[in-house]
């Protein structure tokens, strides 16, 4: 095999780095099959770290309520103020949350130990030991008027460290876990019953956990209904007037043109495609600005300044919609061109003859040729338009007041990006997970639709 | 065709609607180099003071330069990572016998229709576990993965074009399949690996959203988010400083897709997102 493969005449190879392990791997490289598998391994695995994968966790994220309070990864047992309110409201034991909250400092061995650890005066240590062991105080204050008042006299830096030693308070300490957290509490109040440790646990717990609340505010919230319906709205509004209805005009305008002019307003129409997202938007801004283009122009005859992008909700979804659709025109406007260059000339010619108008050619031969790229470019858009984002956040970023806020945008203020800087990845995660069937849904529909499976040709090679 | 000697009405009507988007690009030049009177469009001088972001560094912000070799290292390796996972799959899919091949090549039409970004949350999360949060590495990777299905389409259709003679000859004369791969076939693709390598390296420079939410702050910004920043700071308002970052941020793109506009549009034709 080797030897014959050098009387192949095969041209150079460009690198050559590939013929080292094609010798080791001769048996897998040789036949389909192991090339195959060898092959699509790296696409594979792609597929599964960012489609497959994310695709699950966005389904068990939506079941959690991760915050950017909670945390993402595990979290810890913190006792604070809220945590305690928790443990008197959710679990009615008021008693045991007062207990807890209260400063207390006990004399003990341990602090005592402690304390002679970090070398302070024998003579301290030995007389709190004499005076006041295991007595406890209820707050520092009170504690601390009584080391004053020891023989030794310690000044006042010397006090903090002994009160800090014999602080046996659990109000703000944060524990890593709850075994941690209940040891502790057994140190204050060593009769606490298993429930009160639970509940304890529980209700200090700062990390995430299980819940279905976020399809249930999903479902309730007085958002989603105006969220659906500004995303409904921005949907059909740019597909029909846009992606289908103006990509359609002029795909036929430049078809009735000669090629040079034709040429160049499709190079024109194409320039919101290819020009990065934040530049378009702001060419966009910068027509719609206070001291912007429009208020330059329109100034002239009177008219009050203003930004036009932002000024009413009207005017928001004007532009809006523009924005958005003038990128989805082109790639309309190159299918149904496309399109109707495959039609035949004969076609044309013969309704010429017949004495047809141009509008008629367009009615009765165009049209015609063009349900299937309409089909196509209808399934196609409305996907990408579902789930748009870019345009909308950098123009209006949803205002004025949330009203063109859309879905994707919402997942994005609510888990990504917000003002208030608590990010909801639980429930922004339940919102994606909207979007993610219906995304595969429509797709599945879309593959159906347009039967890829009749593209793929049978390998004529059976090795 | 038929009918050009009335075809001006066409003509007027496609320019007038056309004017503002040229207009509109025509000052993204004009203002990075001129000023204008307040409340006026026309330039009365002009300047340079607007390209001065070139050589001097804003206070709290990265250099104009480290951010722009971010971005052509975040474009370079996805585009690279992409070409390269999709010249190998794309093969598997248009010529060889593989278990499941009908079921392989279904699911890249699935993953290319199918709205990659609305994992964002998951992949966010993710790449904070990981410690990928705020780094290149995470965001390359992303990005290439979701560019992907469509350079393994692509690349199917390019392979799909190569006679089967040429491999039919190679295995006649004892050669392996994956030397027949590797020294016949991809230099017949060679064309399409160009328009595609540079497609995505397109597709990566003007990302936004991607390094907005994956890498927004730190050393890994990327000039799309640069220039937003910029834009969202309310208290430095200066729009000729905005065009002027961006003019230098789409030059690339404009020379790139004038000189191979031809390569490029067969690929924008065949569905991108947008």
């Amino acid at each position: 095999m080797d030897a014959s493969r050098d009387k192949t005449g095969l041209p150079p190879a460009s690198g050559g780095a590939g013929r080292a392990p094609a010798r080791r791997r001769l048996g897998l490289l040789d036949s389909s099959r192991g090339l195959g598998v060898l092959l699509l391994l790296p696409a594979l695995v792609l597929v599964i770290l960012f489609f497959l994968m994310p695709v699950v966790l966005t389904g068990v994220f939506a079941f959690t309520n991760m915050s950017t309070a909670t945390g993402i990864s595990g979290g810890a047992h913190q006792v604070s103020p809220g945590s305690l309110r928790v443990l008197t409201e959710r679990y009615g034991m008021g008693e045991l949350a007062e207990r807890l909250g209260q400063p207390t400092y006990l004399v003990d061995e341990r602090g005592l130990a402690a304390l002679e650890e970090t070398g302070i005066a024998p003579g301290i240590v030995a007389s709190l030991r004499r005076g006041h062991l295991d007595e406890s105080f209820a707050s520092r204050r009170e504690f601390e008027r009584a080391i004053r008042a020891l023989p030794d006299r310690p000044d006042t830096r010397t006090v903090k460290r002994i009160s800090d030693a014999f602080s046996r308070s659990l109000a703000n300490a944060r524990f890593t876990d709850a075994g941690a957290l209940v040891a502790a509490a057994e140190a204050i109040d060593p009769d606490l019953t298993p429930e009160e440790k639970d509940a304890l646990a529980s209700a200090t717990y700062t990390g995430w956990s299980w819940t279905t609340d976020n399809f249930r505010r999903l479902t309730s919230s007085r958002d989603t209904t105006r969220v659906f319906f500004n995303t409904l709205f921005f949907v059909a509004m740019t597909l029909v007037f846009f992606n289908i209805g103006y990509a359609m005009f002029l795909a036929i305008a430049t078809h009735y043109m000669p090629e040079r002019p034709a040429g160049i307003f499709r190079i024109v129409w194409f320039l919101p495609r290819i020009s990065p997202v934040v530049i378009y938007v702001l060419l966009w801004k910068w027509v719609a600005w206070d001291t912007g283009f429009l208020n330059a122009v329109l100034s002239d005859f009177g008219v009050r300044p203003r930004n036009w992008m932002l000024d009413s909700a009207t005017q928001a979804w004007f532009f809006v919609i523009m924005i958005n659709g003038f990128v989805g025109a082109s790639m309309g406007m190159l299918i149904f061109a496309s399109a109707i260059k495959a039609i035949p000339e004969t076609h044309f010619h013969a309704a010429s003859v017949d004495g047809a108008y141009r509008w008629q050619q367009v009615r009765h031969i165009i049209l015609p040729q063009l349900k299937w790229p309409i089909l196509f470019v209808t399934c196609y858009q409305t996907l990408s338009l579902l789930t748009s984002i870019e345009q909308t956040l950098l123009a209006t970023d949803g205002g004025p007041g949330g009203a063109t806020e859309v879905w994707s945008l919402w997942i994005y203020h609510t888990a990504l990006n917000n003002y208030a800087g608590n990010l909801q990845y639980g429930y922004g995660a339940a919102m994606a997970l909207v979007l993610v069937v219906i995304g595969i849904v429509l797709s599945l529909i879309y593959l159906r639709l347009f039967n890829y499976n009749a593209l793929i040709t049978r390998p004529r090679i059976e090795l | 065709m038929n009918g050009h000697q009335k075809s001006w009405p066409i003509i007027l009507v496609i320019t007038i609607l056309s004017a503002p988007l040229v207009l509109a690009y025509a000052y993204l030049f004009v203002d990075t180099i001129t000023n204008s009177p307040p409340g006026s469009v026309v330039p009365h001088e002009f300047t340079l003071e607007h390209w001065s972001f070139l050589w001097q560094t804003r206070p709290g912000r990265l250099s104009i330069w480290r951010v722009t070799l971010n971005s052509l290292l975040f474009a370079t390796t996805s585009a690279a990572l992409v070409v390269v996972v999709s010249s190998m799959a794309g093969y598997v899919l248009s010529r060889l016998n593989v278990p499941g091949r009908s079921f392989f090549l279904a699911g890249v039409m699935l993953l290319h229709a199918f709205p990659a970004i609305t994992l964002i949350v998951a992949i966010f999360i993710v790449l904070q576990m990981v410690g990928l949060y705020n780094s290149l590495i995470g965001v390359i990777l992303v990005k290439a993965a979701i560019d992907m299905p469509l350079g393994i389409w692509l690349m199917k259709g390019f392979y799909d074009t190569v006679p089967w003679e040429i491999e039919m000859a190679g295995i006649q004369d004892g050669a392996s399949r994956f030397t027949v791969w590797r020294k016949l076939v991809l230099p017949q693709v060679r064309p399409g690996i160009f328009a595609l390598a540079l497609f995505a390296f397109l597709l990566a420079w003007g990302e936004f959203i991607l390094p907005q939410v994956l890498a927004p702050s730190g050393n890994a910004q990327v000039l799309s988010v640069y220039l937003a920043s910029l834009i969202a700071d309310d208290n430095n308002f200066d729009m000729a400083l905005f065009k002027s970052v961006g003019l230098f941020y789409i030059a690339p793109v404009l020379v790139l897709f004038f000189v191979f506009q031809n390569y490029l549009m067969n690929i924008y034709g065949g569905g991108t997102k947008g």
